[in-house]
């Protein structure tokens, strides 16, 4: 489903990961653990098709995300994302930034998936009108309105409290039973109920 | 808004004195080799010959110059020949005899004595007219042989008009042999070619042209950096599957949004500055403007080009730019 072989990854001149090779199976929820500056985030960034690697490859699905003729709609289609700062788009409401990241096939998704997260009634509302757990439950829909085969989420947790922690691994450990590939990158280790496996990362290797 | 402000100010200024030529002539004649008709010298007597001329309707002889009028520290005097005082609309009282003098609408709002001291001499009022010229508004009229002796000059040009205007070059070849020292020509050609009209022209380019560059620099670097403050958004919405042309093309219907609407808005505001201007008593209505709708569709062009640079180029670089770079970018 995943797999990485031989990533390596510079910032300028810093080395940041060494040399990793990795495979994730379809339906897996892996917890990739590690400190500040492991380089979990800038792993879980080149799997996600969001940041090129300096040296390596990265196949989805059996295909090398270098070979891929349209990486925007591959994303659209096949990735869903959720970031620790939620980032969604200010000037749109909550119904707008999850018909944003919607195909046009899935757009009958966005009021189920409303509901199920239980934020139907802040559809009309703007990001700065709700809480921060509503807004990462928000940043969860847009991620799931695609019903994407693989999640990354980048310390989904890190600005929530311990009651909506345990909802947001709730709802992506229900996504992935239903077979969606749940990547977490996180200091939480609350996380490790839910994730089938774990990868720890300590100085951009793993370890 | 400056170059609308500063080319409607120059274009008006030059509006107003081809006006008060052509609307007075068909043709001019100017003393031969001067630059400017304020310096210019006619003989005034030479209007008995050109009245033998055939074809010509009538003639007259002006004598331009300014002056400090009472407290007003410039304005126009126009001396002009006793059968054209009824081009001057009188509002009240009557046409000046010598010693005397008429005032303009928007001096004679400034000025409520009974006499005026123009230069060192002292001029009765007899009454005040009216001209949509802001030139004549703010200036006085008075008989030429006593504006001849102010300014120390016969008449500055004399203005001829003709019955038959398809004889119009045959009378200049014939005005012209009157006198060696004068220089005849049709009032269009003299307003297209007079000198201070294109010094005017050439300045006020340069100054507009500065002031919108600057402008111009201004909007490209305002858009540049309203799109560098939204490099996290594009790099949300690059994660989110959007295309790097969804993107750009969205960031062009916006700053066409934008900058057309701020167009408009310098547009109109600079419509109703010029709409004032000609009623502010200090500047005694010498402060007209027109607005061509060929300044105005350039600096449309310019704008729009402009702001879309600012925009599509950082724009084009950004979309190229690993999402998550943007997104972090964005963050710091």
């Amino acid at each position: 489903m995943i797999k990485a072989s031989n990533i390596s990854h510079f910032y300028s001149d810093e080395q940041v990961l060494y040399d990793i090779s990795l495979e994730v199976k379809q339906g897996d929820f892996i917890f990739l653990s590690g400190d500040s500056g492991s380089g979990k985030s800038t792993l879980l960034s080149i799997l996600s098709t969001l940041l090129e690697p300096s040296k390596g490859e990265v196949f989805l699905d059996s295909t090398s995300v270098d070979k891929i003729n349209n990486i925007d709609m591959f994303r659209q289609n096949k990735i869903g994302f959720v970031f620790q700062f939620h980032f969604l788009i200010n000037y749109l409401s909550v119904y707008e930034n999850i018909e944003l990241a919607a195909l046009k096939s899935k757009k009958q998704n966005i009021k189920t998936i409303l509901k199920e997260l239980g934020i139907s009634d802040l559809e009309k509302r703007y990001p700065n009108e709700i809480s921060g757990g509503q807004r990462q439950r928000v940043a969860l829909a847009r991620a799931l309105v695609n019903e994407p085969s693989i999640i990354f989420a980048d310390e989904p947790t890190g600005s929530l409290d311990s009651k909506n922690s345990t909802l947001v691994y709730e709802l992506l450990s229900n996504a992935s039973k239903n077979k969606t590939t749940v990547i977490v990158a996180s200091h939480d280790m609350q996380i490790k109920d839910y994730a089938t496996s774990t990868i720890r990362m300590v100085d951009g290797k793993i370890s | 808004m400056a170059i609308f402000l500063i080319s409607s100010v120059s274009q008006g200024i030059i509006g107003m004195y081809s006006k008060m030529i052509k609307t007075d002539g068909d043709i001019i004649i100017t003393q031969k080799g001067i630059a400017d008709t304020f310096f210019s010298n006619v003989d005034i007597r030479l209007l008995d010959k050109i009245n033998k001329i055939a074809n010509i309707k009538s003639s007259y002889g002006v004598v331009v110059g300014a002056s400090p009028i009472a407290k007003i520290p410039i304005a126009g005097v126009y001396g002009v020949s006793r059968n054209h005082f009824n081009h001057y609309e009188l509002l009240d009282g009557r046409y000046p005899k010598d010693g005397e003098v008429i005032l303009g609408k928007t001096l004679s709002k400034q000025i409520q004595s009974k006499s005026v001291k123009i230069g060192s001499k002292y001029f009765k009022i007899t009454g005040s007219y009216l001209s949509d010229i802001g030139f004549e508004a703010g200036g006085v009229v008075m008989n030429i042989s006593d504006a001849g002796k102010l300014f120390n000059r016969s008449s500055s040009f004399i203005l001829v008009s003709v019955d038959n205007p398809s004889k119009i070059d045959s009378i200049i070849k014939l005005i012209s042999g009157l006198d060696d020292n004068i220089e005849v020509k049709t009032t269009k050609s003299f307003v297209q070619d007079y000198n201070q009209f294109k010094i005017i022209e050439n300045s006020s380019f340069v100054i507009s042209s500065l002031a919108f560059a600057m402008g111009l620099m201004g909007i490209a670097s305002v858009m540049s950096m309203i799109v560098n403050s939204r490099k996290e958004e594009f790099g949300i919405m690059r994660a989110l599957g959007k295309s790097r042309f969804f993107i750009i093309k969205n960031l062009f219907f916006e700053t066409v949004i934008m900058s057309f609407s701020a167009y408009m808005f310098a547009l109109i505001l600079s419509l109703i500055i010029l709409s004032i201007l000609p009623h502010i008593e200090m500047l005694q209505g010498y402060v007209n403007g027109s607005l061509s709708i060929i300044t105005a569709s350039y600096v449309l062009v310019s704008t729009l080009f402009m702001a879309l640079l600012g925009t599509l180029i950082p724009a084009w670089f950004a979309s190229k730019t690993d999402p998550i770079i943007l997104i972090n970018q964005g963050c710091s």
